[in-house]
């Protein structure tokens, strides 16, 4: 791996509430283009991981850089994906999808290139005109997602966006997901306490321990994709993780 | 699979529509067309279907909470017409009255029947402690976590002495592995306690763990698909060669028609 | 004098806590006007959550009662004075009736939506467990508006406080609201000022009574930590 582009790289990570000390010197590295999925038991502070990664919490200690400069939500492009569906309702479909690019100040023209890019790329091209309110769960999902990727973010950060969906739809989401990713090679961090989903999007896995929150162990995922899950080796690494983490 | 078991559920033909009144027509929504339900005492039965097929809409119609508009639906020898004692539900949401602590939800039914305090007190604390919740007797359940929360609602439904329990997706909203949890604790209580169950889920691996028999259901408007007898041997493995080869097999079925 | 100074105010407020102004002192006038407001108060809660529940509980009593209420619900309790005393002279009755009248439309509404907003999920849960209407009406219905029911007795709780003042500056010969008036009537800003501190600390103690008791009886909806 040593010949890798580093492109974020977590240092001793500190976090507490009071006395209660919930992230305990976390250190790791996203490569450059890697889908790295992180999972931990339940309870294991996932969300408090999440939001001081981001800086939305003030971290106690410990650095954050992207590229090699400390991360900074107005230089660094950063996307979220959460597992709500956090469309703008009074924006149409296209119009979402354009909005964060207005927000980076793209020009008009690059602005329409990545959005027909996008657009097309997650089949809403009928849809650009349409209310979120009048699409189903899936395509809006599709536009959060579209509307992530246009921005061609240096992080893309998601938290278990796929948790609540019934599981043949969450199955095609995935694997849209990873459709986007090979092409446009976002570097990916996705936050899951489903372990099945874990093995079956990332390139490799980094297993959390519980509360305080350290890093147990990492594993290399280099399954060949398309994956199957009913696959011996699928199995086995499922297991592997399942074994690190099961607690009930 | 003891076919000679008393039949405890029998659903024939069951039709139901939805008017809903809109400012220009009235909007007609079939949600079950012709569904059809055979189910053995002591017998798991897994309703399975995709997201917003009529899959709560047929538990309630069998519970008696909701009309239907043809068919006819006998649970346990009587003619269903409204709720009745006989038929527990574990809900989605956890329907728990947050006003009652632990003991008094769980206690609910026996209460309301009359029954005397001391009596009352030691049912509710058997199933208490059978769902793994001792010494949680007094906590009021906005205390409790979404996994204990569906412990107190299945402890309530089976401290009624139901004949039979309508599960409807009663894990759907907790995270993956608190689900294998509840998914292992509701198969044991099941082992241990046998009762006629229908459970409803979307979740593919719940349904091949838990289920005697999968009954897969269409999108709306709904009715069967095709039914999988599961006979592999308890507690079962999700990564089980048996278990994966039947959820690839189902999977395929329903990519082939909804898809 | 146009204001006096509060070390003033709070040297006096103190000395008629045990001295008197006209028949009476500063805690007993206190008392007379909160006597009043339990009357009133516990009246219209009384009458109100009762109505508003049975509005709520049965269709045909709402058709009934509602376009009634719907006309009087607009009208300020205050508005009701001037027919208050034609009808019952200038007695208690006129006061109870006031304060009657400030807060009940309040609570009635509340009761009513308390009711109706009631989760059909978990009367359903009820009646899956064998309760029969009434106990559904008592274990389900009641319990679930009582939020709802003590959001509306806070509110009618401080408007009754209004009108009770309002009432006593009318017509009466004690009470917070006459000492204002009778500081008005002999240019004793002073003697104002005392009865405004004495009410609104009536009112902060009054509100926190009820946050207290809403505290005890509905503890189910306080999160854990």
């Amino acid at each position: 791996m040593e010949d890798k582009k580093i492109k974020v790289e977590v240092r001793n990570l500190t976090k507490s509430f009071g006395n209660l000390l919930v992230l305990d010197n976390v250190s790791f590295e996203v490569f450059d283009g890697e889908f790295l999925c992180i999972v931990g038991p339940t309870g294991c502070g996932k969300t408090t991981f999440l939001n001081s990664l981001t800086k939305l919490y003030d971290i106690d200690s410990g650095s954050i850089t992207v590229d090699g400069e400390e991360i900074n939500p107005r230089k660094h492009n950063l996307a979220y994906i959460f597992q709500e569906y956090s469309t703008m309702e009074w924006l149409k479909v296209q119009e979402n999808i354009e909005y964060g690019l207005k927000i980076k100040k793209f020009s008009p023209e690059a602005i329409k290139q990545r959005t027909d890019i996008v657009i097309q790329m997650v089949g809403l091209d009928k849809y650009r005109n349409y209310y979120p309110s009048q699409l189903s769960a899936s395509m809006l999902q599709r536009v959060v997602i579209a509307r992530a990727f246009a921005i061609q973010p240096d992080l893309l950060l998601m938290d278990e966006p796929y948790g609540q969906l019934d599981l043949t739809l969450k199955y095609k989401l995935e694997d849209e997901l990873i459709k986007m990713w090979e092409r446009q090679r976002t570097t990916v961090l996705f936050i899951t306490h489903n372990i099945e989903e874990a093995v079956y999007l990332s390139d490799r896995i980094i297993v959390l321990t519980n509360k305080p929150t350290k890093i147990k162990t990492e594993i290399i995922n280099n399954l060949p994709r398309p994956r199957k899950v009913s696959d011996l080796e699928f199995v086995k690494l499922r297991n592997q993780v399942t074994d690190l983490i099961k607690w009930w | 699979m003891d076919n000679q078991g008393k039949i405890k559920i029998q659903c024939g033909h069951l039709h139901k529509t939805f008017h809903a009144k809109n400012r220009k027509q009235d909007e007609v929504n079939e949600v079950i067309r012709d569904f059809n339900l055979q189910v053995r005492e002591n017998e798991f039965v897994v309703l399975f279907g995709p997201g917003q097929c009529g899959k709560t809409t047929i538990l309630n119609i069998l519970a008696g909470l909701e009309e239907k508009n043809s068919g006819t639906v006998v649970v346990n020898d009587i003619e269903v017409t409204g709720p009745r004692q006989d038929r527990g539900m574990v809900y989605q949401t956890t329907a728990l009255f947050p006003w009652l602590k632990v003991i008094d939800n769980v206690a609910f039914g026996p209460k309301m029947q009359g029954m005397k305090h001391s009596d009352w007190k030691k049912k509710a604390q058997y199933y208490i402690d059978l769902v793994g919740l001792t010494g949680f007797e007094k906590t009021y359940p906005v205390k409790l976590s979404g996994g204990m929360q569906q412990r107190v609602g299945i402890a309530r439904a089976y401290c009624n002495d139901p004949e039979v329990i309508f599960m409807d997706e009663p894990f759907g909203h907790l995270d993956a592995q608190t689900r294998y949890l509840m998914e292992e604790e509701i198969e044991k209580i099941c082992n241990g306690e046998k009762r006629t169950v229908v459970f409803v889920t979307n979740n593919i691996e719940e349904a091949i763990y838990l289920a005697d028999r999968i009954v897969l259901l269409t999108n709306t408007p709904t009715h069967v698909d095709k039914e999988y007898v599961v006979d592999i041997p308890r507690p079962r493995d999700y990564t089980s060669p048996g278990f994966l080869a039947l959820r690839e097999e189902i999977t395929a079925r329903i990519d082939t028609t909804n898809l | 004098m146009f204001f006096p100074n509060p070390i003033e105010v709070l040297t006096y407020f103190v000395h008629t806590l045990t001295h008197k102004i006209g028949k009476y002192n500063l805690t007993m006038h206190t008392l007379f006007s909160l006597k009043r407001v339990a009357v009133g108060f516990g009246l219209s809660s009384l009458s109100g959550i009762i109505l508003g529940v049975a509005m709520g509980y049965s269709k045909t009593i709402n058709a009934i009662v509602r376009p009634l209420f719907n006309i009087i619900r607009p009208i300020p309790g205050l508005a009701w004075i001037p027919l208050a005393i034609l009808w019952f002279g200038i007695g208690e009755t006129t006061k109870y009736f006031i304060i009657f009248m400030g807060g009940f439309a309040n609570i009635v509404l509340n009761s009513y939506d308390g009711t109706v907003k009631v989760n059909p999920v978990l009367e359903g849960a009820a009646r899956l467990l064998g309760a029969n209407d009434v106990q559904v009406f008592f274990h389900v219905i009641l319990p679930s508006a009582t939020t709802y029911i003590f959001a509306g007795l806070q509110v009618s709780l401080s408007t009754s406080w209004m009108a009770v003042l309002a009432a006593e500056m009318i017509s009466s010969y004690e009470g917070a609201g006459w000492i204002i008036n009778m500081g008005m009537q002999t240019g004793d800003t002073t003697l104002i000022l005392v009865g405004m501190v004495a009410i609104a600390i009536v009112g902060f103690l009054l509100a926190n009574i009820m946050r207290i008791l809403e505290r005890g009886l509905c503890s189910w909806t306080i999160r854990g930590r």
